[in-house]
């Protein structure tokens, strides 16, 4: 991004093959819809591009750009002004592991839905803290950067929205099939 | 150690984010608490699940627009480096009269336009000549481009601008000049079309209808495209016809503009 900052344009290409598949991921399970994750997803390239000279060679890049997501979000929550859509189950079909039984595949997929539909029912703000914590690249400190609170804070919050999750994961366990 | 240091260390312990000490401890309390070792399991379980939720890769569109953008940006910055390197050449030759770089992007321009002309109708004396009026008069035009591009004014300043030139009757050479930069310059569409409407009132000046034309081949907004052709039709601007024959023929260009250069053709 240093090089991307001092003009060298073609290296925004190398952050975007390194970075937008994780990128994407967190945007798709934050706003449990996949065209509004690729929009999100392009909007914050297109902010990095902007922005760039506003960059500081201070903390990781990757906290950085998640934190202009969580802008990015923002924005698009604010202009939609629609709660993310829970997925639907059916679209999971295609993302069964091959390598495993029918059987196992088929648990596997309603897990997910159900998981899915879970995070779906969280307060965004738990949902997003959640998902950042979930980063393998972020620790909580940075975590806490983005989300501009303490570590303790940060802690707590994910904490809760683990709770909440699993009790709603479990709850809907227990749902009968409609 | 208490329950609830323990509980808010737990997706760290999870992850492996917890530094060795840390880590032991908490271990060390989930062995001996019950209740918190279910905690952890059940933690562990939904973590698990949640991070095997696959996310299938964006589709090419994304990577297709976010390559557009860099590209996009690429060319702004030759560009800017363009005009930096016209101001410099300019700046270390103090004899020479000072070429802004509005100059130097309408020259290249005119050039394009000169050419075409001379190969397609051999009118290139007379646009030579309005290409050489047009820039000796943007000589002066270099304070306008300043205060409108340059110093990067809002939006609604710029237009207001616009605007104002829009209601002087009797514009002078420098008020026509600034409409024909903002045409050639200006980011807004909006601007845009404001300024070729008030340049209007002034189509009856060579200048002018050169000035429009030279604007036309750099010009990519279709709206601002066809109402630029109605503009040349309406000054009876026949020196336009090869610009507007390539036009016509270029099958890249937007369909309702090459559509409006083959009847400005006709009635030209």
């Amino acid at each position: 991004m240093l090089a991307v900052r001092d003009g060298d344009l073609d290296c925004m290409g190398e952050l975007f093959e390194r970075h937008h598949g994780p990128l994407f991921g967190y945007l798709t399970k934050l706003t449990g819809n996949r065209a509004a994750a690729e929009d999100i997803s392009q909007i914050v390239f297109q902010r990095m591009l902007k922005y760039r000279h506003t960059y500081r060679d201070e903390g990781k890049f990757t906290s950085w750009m998640y934190h202009l997501a969580r802008r990015c979000a923002t924005d698009h929550y604010r202009k939609s002004s629609t709660a993310p859509i829970a997925v639907d189950p059916s679209d999971l079909a295609g993302h069964a592991d091959e390598a495993r039984s029918a059987d196992e595949s088929a648990a596997s997929r309603d897990d997910h839905a159900l998981l899915q539909q879970a995070l779906s029912r969280l307060d965004r703000d738990d949902r997003e803290v959640l998902l950042l914590s979930r980063l393998q690249e972020l620790s909580f400190a940075e975590v806490a950067q983005i989300l501009e609170c303490s570590v303790g804070a940060a802690r707590v919050r994910a904490h809760r929205a683990l709770r909440t999750l699993r009790e709603h994961y479990f709850q809907i366990q227990k749902e009968p099939l409609t | 150690m208490n329950c609830q240091f323990c509980r808010e260390h737990m997706i760290e312990l999870a992850d492996a984010k917890l530094d060795a000490g840390t880590a032991a401890d908490v271990r060390g309390h989930i062995g001996a608490c019950e209740e918190c070792r279910r905690e952890f399991e059940s933690f562990s379980l939904v973590l698990g699940t949640l991070d095997a939720i696959p996310s299938d890769p964006p589709s090419h569109r994304l990577r297709a627009q976010v390559g557009g953008q860099i590209e996009a940006e690429k060319l702004t910055l030759r560009n800017q480096a363009a005009w930096a390197s016209s101001i410099r050449s300019a700046a270390a030759s103090p004899g020479r009269r000072r070429v802004p770089w509005m100059q130097f992007v309408l020259q290249a321009a005119g050039v394009c336009t000169l050419v075409a002309l001379g190969f397609i109708l051999g009118e290139r004396t007379a646009t030579q000549r309005q290409l050489a009026d047009l820039r000796a008069r943007v000589d002066t035009v270099g304070q306008l481009v300043q205060q409108s591009v340059l110093q990067k004014r809002p939006t609604g300043d710029r237009l207001q601008t616009v605007l104002t030139a829009a209601t002087n009757r009797r514009p002078d050479e420098r008020v026509i000049d600034g409409l024909i930069n903002s045409l050639a310059f200006d980011p807004s569409v909006n601007v845009r079309l404001n300024a070729l409407s008030a340049l209007y009132a002034q189509a009856d000046q060579e200048v002018v209808r050169a000035g429009v034309l030279a604007c036309l081949p750099r010009e990519t907004n279709p709206l601002v495209q066809v109402s630029m052709i109605d503009f040349l039709v309406a000054a009876k601007a026949r020196e336009a016809s090869p610009e507007l024959r390539r036009i016509a023929s270029d099958e890249k260009a937007n369909t309702d503009v090459r559509d409006s250069a083959r009847r400005a053709i006709d009635l030209l």
